[in-house]
């Protein structure tokens, strides 16, 4: 098993000189990086190994070689995403207990009030080379610590050790079949376990990184072209407003690039249909993983009836449904070395039972191996004793133009104990009613799913990594 | 359209199966073969929708024919 740091070293070791990361202001060949990661950790030496050093910065090539320092050091990386509120970050640090807190010299305001005992906090540009003596870390150390994003509770610490990432980074290379050959555009913050994964794959097998600080389409698709990428990393949304918003000579960008990698439980079959029709040869592919449990499937969409699948279980991983009804349906179970033994600190508790985690997902599998995930197993609504998964509504309800997005929650009911709530964030110009909904709803649904109540609402509530937080909803 | 017509969509709509030579403003909820609990709580949802109006729970009990829900939801706007 390798350390995280073997990545940049080798790869510097093989081509020294190939581009290995592009931002808007810099570019950096591989011996180049790796050279500035190892004055960084420099500094971070006086640090003891295994001290947490907490980092905020945006996607820029100063939180890779700020990251990697740490990294190289033997110190843990506790990754910040820019958005996140205050509170968070003041329950994140209390959690984390830091030595030392890192921040770009932009988000230096957000980190310079903070509290807490024998705390250092320094801007990047403070960090000086230092004399100091190498360190290496062991495979079985924790090289790095999330958050959970909080969309189903308070925000859990997700200690990753190396060996754990170097398992989930060679089935991302292998399965996706990365090389040294790539050109990877990544408008997506490295602080979340997709952006950070994309990376350490980048690093691994020696290809370009292109960073951009934000996903907006125009940008997106004029470094395509730009840089000759060959692979985007991506959020449904961003994918789905590329494809809706912009035609023919912009998406012609899109056409030569051999993979478009995304990461949700749900993407919508319309987007993934239209990125098709534009991609020449390339693939689009997406998994399904938990911050606990990182990339645990990958689904290639090469076949239209697997469409709303997130695909077969990754090498080396097991996953199994536990305690399917009638239907096959159950919570989906994890077991493999991309699970996390424990929540920081054991904070909480691990929720496994015999090495398998209880993800809290409900899903199935269909006869040919492929997982479909049907929501949370908190979030099912009973309707009178009928079960209805709230993703199977939202996905019915998406469909119709004039909607953003949707969510469907239980609201309580005198008759039938609990029934469908549906939340519906209208696009732009919509003129779309409940009563048109319903009407739908009515047509394409058994009865006890349509919804019972229809709230129109400006936008969702979300957490710091723009996931809607569904249990705010609820009654 | 008027009132009555908007009501009477409401029942196709709620009723996907009903045919114009069905529909019969008199006709009981208990000659519907598909009018069952769950259908009793989309007819009075939609209702609720499409007029921006809210149902007590006496009012949504005594619903039992096209012509109830007309009358109904008259009183209501």
């Amino acid at each position: 098993m390798n350390t995280i740091n073997r990545f940049l070293i080798d790869s510097s070791k093989a081509n020294p000189e190939k581009l290995a990361l592009i931002d808007d202001d810099s570019k950096f060949t591989f011996s180049e990086l790796e050279e500035k990661v190892i004055k960084f950790s420099s500094f971070l030496n006086q640090f003891e190994e295994k001290s947490v050093i907490s980092l905020l910065f945006e996607n820029t090539s100063e939180f890779v070689i700020s990251y990697l320092g740490i990294i190289n050091s033997g110190c843990v990386a506790h990754l910040i995403p820019t958005g996140i509120s205050q509170s968070n970050l003041e329950h994140q640090i209390s959690s984390a207990q830091p030595k030392l807190v890192l921040s770009s010299d932009s988000y230096f305001h957000r980190i310079k009030d903070i509290e807490l005992k024998n705390l250092e906090k320094l801007k990047f540009s403070d960090v000086k080379e230092l004399s100091s003596k190498n360190k290496t870390p062991a495979p079985t150390d924790y090289a790095y610590l999330i958050y959970t994003s909080g969309t189903t509770s308070t925000p859990k610490g997700v200690p990753i050790t190396h060996s754990s990432c170097d398992f989930s980074t060679k089935n991302i290379a292998k399965t996706l079949d990365y090389s040294q050959n790539d050109i990877d555009l990544l408008p997506l913050q490295m602080s979340h376990s997709f952006g950070l994964g994309c990376l350490h794959t980048s690093l691994y097998v020696g290809s370009t990184l292109v960073l951009q600080k934000n996903p907006k389409p125009t940008d997106i698709l004029e470094s395509i072209t730009k840089y000759n990428v060959t692979t985007l990393a991506a959020i449904p949304s961003t994918l789905s407003n590329i494809v809706s918003n912009y035609y023919d000579d912009s998406l012609n960008s899109l056409s030569n690039l051999r993979l478009i990698i995304t990461n949700s439980t749900f993407f919508p079959p319309e987007t993934i249909r239209k990125i098709k029709s534009v991609l020449k040869t390339g693939i689009v592919a997406t998994y399904y993983g938990l911050t606990e449990a990182s990339r645990s499937t990958f689904m290639l969409f090469d076949d239209e009836k697997k469409i709303e699948s997130v695909g077969k279980p990754s090498d080396g991983i097991q996953i199994k449904i536990n305690d399917e009804n009638n239907d096959g349906v159950g919570e989906i179970w994890i077991r493999g070395p991309n699970v996390i033994d424990n929540y920081w600190k054991k904070e909480y508790s691990e929720n496994k039972s015999d090495e398998w985690l209880k993800t809290g997902d409900l899903g199935k599998f269909d006869s040919e191996g492929f997982l479909y995930i049907l929501g949370r197993v908190d979030d099912l609504i009973n309707v009178s004793g009928e079960k209805v998964y709230p993703q199977e509504i939202e996905r019915i309800v998406k469909v119709l133009s004039g909607i953003d997005e949707v969510i469907a929650v239980p609201m309580k009911h005198k008759s039938f104990g609990e029934v469908v709530k549906l939340f519906v964030k209208k696009s732009r110009d919509s003129k779309i009613n409940s009563g048109d909904i319903l009407a739908y709803c009515i047509k394409n649904m058994e009865r006890f799913k349509v919804p019972a109540k229809i709230e129109f609402i400006e936008d969702f509530p979300r957490t710091d990594y723009g996931k809607i937080k569904r249990f705010m909803l609820k009654e | 359209m008027n009132l009555d017509d908007d009501v009477k969509k409401i029942f196709f709509e709620t009723f996907p199966l009903l045919t114009e030579s069905d529909f019969d403003w008199e006709k009981l909820q208990n000659n519907y073969e598909d009018w069952d609990s769950f259908a009793q709580l989309n007819l009075v949802t939609l209702t609720e929708a499409k007029f921006e109006i809210n149902f007590s729970d006496d009012e949504i009990t005594s619903i039992n024919s096209a012509k109830s829900l007309l009358e109904i939801t008259k009183s209501k706007l």
